[in-house]
């Protein structure tokens, strides 16, 4: 397929563009900060390296996406490999250090859901993350994570029924604290 | 049995709002975060060196292939020298044994001329 003549990227302005995003899925996916941080680099970095093979801004979303699940998924397998039981104490952990900072309810909600995302199995937190933070639909996630949609519409499904469970079950723990 | 159904779909849709505040609340817990500082920095950083070093890495193996191509070059012309050379040498002597064996020839000839001369 040939390359839109119109469409000439900068690499620069291409960072500065898909940085959050690439970074924000990557710490989703992995949990931790620095490790997030890692892939991002790595990630833009092989963006760099397969730049002319991209043919429009769509396609480099989408590859970014794609390629960004990956990497967290493979570094998070080889923390696991590493270091196995990791992720079991670590938010327990990180709120006993740092504690959580909750003005109300929604907000300590809402920095609940992000660390029980965590929890979640890897399928199922990448197609909520896909759903959720970058609004794609089922056969958008479907395509970027290689998968039937009828997988993707499951795991979309059953993530979000314990994701709300473990959810709801915090929210009691919360308001029976306070 | 109508209070039952009806009942059912008061619940469903209790249920409905329910799942849509989750998402709702999901959508803004997922919102995205500002990259780290000095992040891009760092990338474009990283991706200028690494270009550089790729374009040194060419340089240096051009150098190398050239380099490779003349030392080959060089040996090669030294192969072809030796061998025609040598070959030029084997032509030569043997010239020389032709024309050394033409001389025994006539000798000879002379020879047997001159023995023939004498038992007639």
């Amino acid at each position: 397929m040939e390359k839109p003549l119109s469409w000439q990227p900068e690499f620069e302005q291409l960072v500065e563009e898909h940085q959050s995003m690439v970074f924000s899925l990557a710490w989703r996916m992995t949990g931790d900060r620095g490790m997030a941080e890692e892939v991002a680099q790595d990630v833009l970095l092989e963006l760099d390296r397969n730049l002319r093979k991209l043919e429009s801004a769509d396609h480099v979303r989408f590859w970014l996406r794609r390629v960004t699940v990956n990497r967290s998924t493979d570094a998070l397998r080889r923390r696991n490999a590493r270091e196995p039981g990791w992720d079991e104490g670590f938010w327990v952990e990180l709120e006993e250090r740092h504690g959580l900072v909750e003005s109300d309810e929604g907000s300590a909600l809402s920095m609940r859901i992000e660390e029980l995302m965590a929890s979640l199995p890897e399928s199922q937190r990448a197609a909520l993350i896909l759903r959720y933070q970058e609004d794609l639909s089922p056969e958008e996630i479907a395509a970027t994570l290689k998968s039937p949609v009828a997988t993707v519409k499951s795991q979309l499904q059953r993530g979000l029924k314990l994701l709300r469970l473990r959810a709801s079950n915090y929210l009691k723990e919360y308001v029976r604290g306070t | 049995m109508e209070h039952n159904d009806r009942k059912d779909g008061r619940d469903s849709k209790f249920e409905q709002d329910d799942l849509a505040e989750f998402e709702q609340k999901l959508r803004f817990a997922l919102q995205h975060r500002t990259a780290p500082m000095g992040m891009k920095a760092r990338v474009l950083a990283t991706a200028r060196e690494r270009r550089r070093q790729k374009q040194h890495g060419w340089q240096w193996m051009v150098q190398r292939v050239a380099a490779s191509v003349v030392i080959a070059a060089i040996a090669g012309g030294a192969v072809a020298y030796h061998q025609i050379e040598e070959r030029r040498k084997g032509e030569a002597a043997r010239e020389q044994v032709m024309l050394a064996l033409k001389i025994t020839n006539k000798t000879l000839n002379r020879v047997n001329e001159r023995l023939t001369d004498d038992n007639q």
